[in-house]
C-alpha cells in the first residue's frame, strides 16, 4: 500500500497532494425490544486526495474504488485548477513523519465472533426489559471498528495506523397511561472488547431512570443557580466553548479574530480550558489528525485567559499560530475540517457537595443527552435533573434543558469542584455535515452561578 | 451485476433483494465571498438482504466486487430474526420524474457560476458569506428473486447559503438553502438570496424578548421542533413498538381540523421523490392526519409483515444495514391566511424561525424547550427587531390542537414543504 501511496504522489502536478486511504471492518448489532434488528459485518474501503496549487484553491477526490488512485490525483489537480484564487492558501509548517501506529486494540474485536457479540448485547438488553413492567420499549446497539488507515503527503509525511473504536448504547422507554419516557446511557472507547465488559450497571441505571421519570415533574422553567456533573458539563465545554475555539470560524472574519483575541479574559482564575487529541485511548484520541501533524494537548483558556485555539494547517498559517492537530475528518469521504478531540475542563477543588452546599434553590443538571451551539448561543440536555433545596439534592425533575450565552456563561462559573473525570460517551459530534465524529469531553462537577433552565410555564 | 448477485442468493436461500446505488458528487465551497474549493466524490454501495430458513440477514459492501457478500448475508441470517417476511412481486410503477437532464450535465463552471450569482446577490459590508453548491448524478437499481427489476436516474442540486455577522459580541448567523433534483431558475437564486437579506435585515435591531403564554409564529425552517414528534409518532416501528402517542387512535381526532399532513412521494423533482421504494415496493401517497384525524403511519416491509398491515413503499436502504421507513416529501398543506395577515393578527408575540438543540431529549413524548437561534418581536403586527437571550417551550400535540393562524404560502425544505404556522400559548421565558 505504502508504494501505491509514493506512486501515487510521484504522479502527481501539483504544488501540495495528500491522499488518504481507509479500509475499515465494521461490526453491527443492534436490538429494540425483544428482537433483534440486524448483526452485520461489514467492510468499507476507500480514499481521499487533495490538491493544492499556487494561485489556485483546494482540489478534492474521493472514491471507493481504490484502483482509480492515479486518476484521481490527476483529477484533484485539475479541480484546484479550476479554482482562481488572489490570496494564495499557504500551511503551516509541521514537522515531517513517518511512522507506523498501532493504537492500543485492547482484546481484538476481530477475535470475537459475531454471534457472542450479539450475546452480549441481548442478555444487557434483556436485564433492561426485565427490570420493571412499565419498560415498554429498549434500543441497544454494540459497534465496533477497526480502521486501516494510510496518509501521505507530498511533504514527505507517510503515517500507517491502526484505529479501533468500540462502542456501546442503551435506550429504555417506559410507559405507563400516555406519558412516555426514555432514559439513555452510552460508552465510547477507542479500545477493544475489554470497554464492554462490565456494563450490566449502566443498562440497568437506564432502564431505572426511565421508570423513575414518569413521575418526575418537570422542571418548573426560569433561572436558577444549576450545578453540572461531570458529564454534562463535559457537553456544556463542547458546546459552550469549543466550537467557537475552532478557528474556521475566526480566521476568514475580521470582527471575529477580534471578538476572540487571545489574551481576553473568559471566566475566572480557576477556569481553565483545553482539548488533548494525545490523551490515553479515548475516542477522540489519536496519534496524528488527518492532515499527517501530531496531536497534542492544547490549552485554550489558562486561568480564565484565552491563550489558544484549535487549527488545521491552513488556519494556522492564517493566523501566523501554530498547527495543533485538530484537522479532522469523519471517513474518507469527507476533507478534513478544525474539530474538537477531547476537550477538557480542567480540575478546581473540593467536592460536589461543596459545590451544593450554600445554594437555597438551585438545580443539580446530570447526563447528557445532546447539545447544539449556534456559538454565543447554545443549549444542552440534561438526561435528568434533581432539585437543590437549602444545600441538599431533593427531587428528580425531567426535561431539563439547559440555555446559555458563551459570553455570560462562562463568566458565571463560581466555583470547580476537583472531581474530573472524561465522560466516554458513545455518541458524536457533527460540522460540516460530518457526523458523529468521534469526541470525548471531560470536566469536574461545575456550577453556574446563574442559567435559563427551560421546561414547563415559568 | 445485480441480477447476477441474486441469482447466487437464490440458490443458497429462500428469497433475496438488493438496491445498488451509484452516484457522482461535485461540491463547490465559496468561503467568505470567493471560491476556495472544488470535490468530486464517487460512490457506489451494494446491499443484499438474504432470507434463509426463514431468518434475515443483510450485507453491504463499497468494494468493486461482489464477492463474500452472499456469505456475509447468509453468516447474519444465520444469528438473524425469523420474520414471514413476503417480498413484492413486479407491479406497474407511477411515472415520478427524479432526474434533470440538464443537472446531470451542467459543467463545474456552470456550478460555479450558480454560486457566485448568489454570493453577488448576497455581498454586504461586515458580513462573510458562505455559499455551498452540489450537485450529484447517478442511479437507483432495485431488485428481488421474485422478479421485480427495476433502475431510475437520480440527480440533487442543492444551494445553501449562510450569513455571519460579527459587531462586537454580537454574532448573527442567517442561513438557507435550496435541495430539488433541478437546477435552481434565476427567480428561485433571487428568492433565496431574498429570504435571507431580509432576516438580515430584521435583525438590525435587537429588541428585549417578551415574557408568557404568547402567540408565536414559526416559520418553515422555525418550525421543526413542532412537527418531529409527529414525524416519529407516525412511524410504522414506533407504533409497532407501543411508544407512539398516536397508535392505536387511527380515526381518531387529535389536532385542530385545519392540520392535514401527508408524505407525497410523487412531487415532481422534489428531493424525496421516487417510484420504488428500495424495497421493490411501488410508492404512494400516504395520508397521515387529514383535518386533524389520524389516518395513518409508514411502513417498510418487516415492520408491515409484523404488524400485519401492507406495506407503505417508504423503505430506504443505505450501503450497510438493513432497510428502514423513512419519509419521502412531507408535506402540511396550506392554510389560507397570508403573511402580512398572520402578523397583524399578533398583538405581541414572537416569530421563531430557527431554534436551538432540536432533536433532544425525549422528542415522541412532544414536549419541547429550546433557546431561539433566530427569532423576532412582533408588536402590533410589526416585526420590531431580533430577540435574543430567550427560550420557547410547550408540547407540540397539544399547540397543535389549536392552530391559530396557517399561512397559505407553502416552503420547502428539503423534503418537508410547509406553510408558517400560528400558535398560541407558546411558553416564551427571556434569560
Amino acid at each position: 500500500m505504502k508504494n501505491r501511496l509514493r506512486d501515487a504522489l510521484k504522479s502527481s502536478r501539483a504544488d501540495f497532494t495528500e491522499l488518504r486511504l481507509e479500509r475499515s471492518i465494521t461490526s453491527a448489532v443492534s436490538v429494540r425490544g425483544r428482537r433483534l434488528e440486524g448483526a452485520t459485518v461489514s467492510t468499507d474501503e476507500g480514499g481521499f486526495v487533495r490538491c493544492l496549487n499556487r494561485g489556485y484553491g483546494w482540489g478534492m477526490a474521493s472514491f471507493t474504488s481504490l484502483d482509480d488512485l492515479p486518476a484521481m490525483v490527476a483529477r484533484a489537480h485539475e479541480l484546484s485548477l479550476a479554482v482562481r484564487l488572489e490570496a494564495p492558501i499557504r500551511l503551516a509548517d509541521v514537522p515531517v513523519c513517518e511512522a507506523d501506529v498501532l493504537l492500543p486494540l485492547g482484546d481484538d474485536v476481530r477475535g470475537i465472533p459475531l454471534d457472542v457479540k450479539k450475546r452480549h448485547l441481548e442478555s444487557l438488553n434483556a436485564l433492561m426489559l426485565g427490570r420493571d413492567r412499565r419498560i415498554v420499549d429498549t434500543q441497544a446497539s454494540y459497534r465496533d471498528e477497526i480502521v486501516e488507515y494510510w496518509y501521505a503527503n507530498s511533504g514527505g509525511t507517510l503515517i500507517s495506523e491502526l484505529r479501533p473504536e468500540v462502542t456501546l448504547s442503551a435506550v429504555a422507554v417506559a410507559r405507563e397511561q400516555g406519558t412516555i419516557e426514555r432514559a439513555l446511557e452510552s460508552l465510547g472507547r477507542r479500545s477493544g472488547w475489554d470497554a464492554v465488559q462490565d456494563r450490566e450497571d449502566q443498562f440497568l441505571a437506564a432502564a431505572d431512570r426511565a421508570v423513575a421519570l414518569l413521575t418526575a415533574p418537570r422542571v418548573r422553567g426560569g433561572t436558577y443557580p444549576v450545578v453540572l456533573d461531570p458529564k454534562l458539563a463535559g457537553v456544556f465545554v463542547h458546546e459552550a466553548f469549543g466550537h467557537l475555539s475552532e478557528a474556521d470560524f475566526v480566521y476568514e472574519n475580521p470582527q471575529a479574530r477580534d471578538m476572540m483575541v487571545l489574551g481576553r479574559r473568559f471566566g475566572g482564575p480557576d477556569l481553565t480550558i483545553g482539548d488533548d487529541g494525545s490523551a490515553a485511548a479515548l475516542r477522540g484520541t489519536l496519534p496524528f489528525d488527518d492532515e499527517g501533524t501530531p496531536t497534542r494537548n492544547t490549552v485554550l483558556v489558562q486561568n480564565g485567559v484565552l491563550v489558544g485555539r484549535l487549527h488545521s494547517r491552513e488556519t494556522a498559517a492564517r493566523m501566523g499560530e501554530a498547527a495543533t492537530g485538530n484537522a479532522r475528518a469523519l471517513s474518507f469521504r469527507h476533507p478534513p475540517i478544525v474539530r474538537m478531540t477531547n476537550t477538557y475542563i480542567a480540575n478546581g477543588r473540593g467536592s460536589r457537595d461543596d459545590l451544593l452546599r450554600d445554594i437555597k434553590l438551585g438545580i443539580y443538571a446530570c447526563d447528557a443527552q445532546g447539545g447544539q451551539t449556534y456559538l454565543e448561543d447554545f443549549s444542552f440536555t440534561a438526561g435528568h435533573g434533581y432539585m437543590i433545596r437549602d444545600g441538599q439534592l431533593a427531587e428528580l425533575v425531567k426535561d431539563v434543558v439547559i440555555a446559555g450565552n458563551l459570553f455570560q456563561s462562562l463568566d458565571r462559573i463560581d466555583r470547580i469542584a476537583g472531581d474530573f473525570q472524561w465522560n466516554e460517551l458513545g455518541g458524536g459530534c457533527g460540522k460540516g455535515g460530518q457526523a458523529p465524529l468521534p469526541v470525548t469531553e471531560g470536566a469536574p462537577h461545575v456550577r453556574i452561578s446563574e442559567a435559563l433552565v427551560g421546561g414547563g410555564a415559568a | 451485476m445485480i441480477s447476477r448477485l441474486l441469482e447466487q442468493a437464490a440458490r443458497r436461500a429462500e428469497s433475496a433483494d438488493a438496491t445498488l446505488k451509484s452516484d457522482e458528487t461535485v461540491t463547490l465551497l465559496f468561503e467568505s465571498g470567493r471560491l476556495k474549493s472544488s470535490s468530486w466524490s464517487q460512490e457506489r454501495g451494494v446491499n443484499l438482504r438474504v432470507r434463509s430458513n426463514g431468518r434475515l440477514g443483510v450485507a453491504g459492501s463499497t468494494a468493486a466486487s461482489t464477492e463474500g457478500l452472499v456469505e456475509a448475508a447468509l453468516a447474519s441470517a444465520a444469528i438473524g430474526e425469523e420474520v414471514d417476511l413476503i417480498l413484492p412481486a413486479p407491479a406497474p410503477l407511477p411515472i415520478v420524474r427524479t432526474h434533470s437532464p440538464a443537472a446531470a450535465a451542467a459543467s463545474v463552471d456552470d456550478l460555479a457560476a450558480l454560486g457566485q450569482g448568489l454570493v453577488e446577490r448576497l455581498a454586504q459590508d461586515g458580513c462573510q458569506v458562505n455559499v455551498t453548491v452540489e450537485r450529484s448524478a447517478g442511479s437507483v437499481r432495485v431488485a428481488n428473486s421474485r422478479g421485480v427489476e427495476a433502475t431510475y436516474d437520480v440527480t440533487a442540486v442543492s444551494l445553501a447559503a449562510e450569513i455571519t455577522r460579527v459587531h462586537g459580541d454580537n454574532i448573527l448567523m442567517v442561513g438557507d438553502y435550496y435541495a430539488a433534483a433541478d437546477l435552481p431558475g434565476e427567480p428561485l437564486v433571487a428568492a433565496l438570496a431574498a429570504s435571507i437579506r431580509r432576516r438580515v435585515g430584521w435583525a438590525e435591531r435587537v429588541a428585549p424578548p417578551p415574557r408568557g403564554q404568547l402567540p408565536v409564529l414559526f416559520t418553515p425552517a422555525g418550525s421543526t421542533a413542532l412537527f418531529l414528534p409527529l414525524r416519529q409518532a407516525c412511524l410504522g416501528k414506533a407504533v409497532l413498538q407501543g411508544v407512539s402517542p398516536l397508535g392505536g387512535r387511527v380515526g381518531a381526532r387529535a389536532f385542530d381540523p385545519r392540520l392535514t399532513l401527508t408524505d407525497d412521494p410523487w412531487v415532481p423533482g422534489a428531493s424525496g421523490s421516487r417510484a420504488i421504494d428500495d424495497e421493490g415496493v411501488p410508492t404512494r401517497r400516504v395520508p397521515l392526519v387529514q383535518h386533524g384525524i389520524i389516518d395513518g403511519f409508514i411502513y417498510d416491509l418487516e415492520t408491515a409483515a409484523r404488524a400485519g398491515v401492507p406495506a407503505t413503499g417508504h423503505a430506504r436502504r443505505s450501503t450497510f444495514g438493513k432497510p428502514q421507513a423513512s419519509y419521502s416529501n412531507l408535506m402540511v398543506s396550506a392554510g389560507e391566511q397570508g403573511w402580512k395577515e398572520l402578523l397583524a393578527s399578533m398583538p405581541d408575540g414572537l416569530l421563531v424561525d430557527d431554534l436551538i438543540g432540536v432533536g433532544q431529549g425525549n422528542v415522541i413524548g412532544g414536549a419541547f424547550s429550546h433557546p431561539v437561534a433566530l427569532a423576532y418581536r412582533v408588536i402590533g403586527g410589526e416585526i420590531v427587531g431580533r430577540v435574543k437571550d430567550a427560550a420557547v417551550a410547550g408540547n407540540s400535540y397539544e399547540l397543535l390542537g389549536r392552530i391559530a393562524g396557517l399561512g397559505r404560502d407553502v416552503e420547502w425544505r428539503g423534503s418537508l414543504a410547509l406553510p408558517p404556522i400560528l400558535l398560541e400559548g407558546v411558553s416564551v421565558t427571556p434569560r
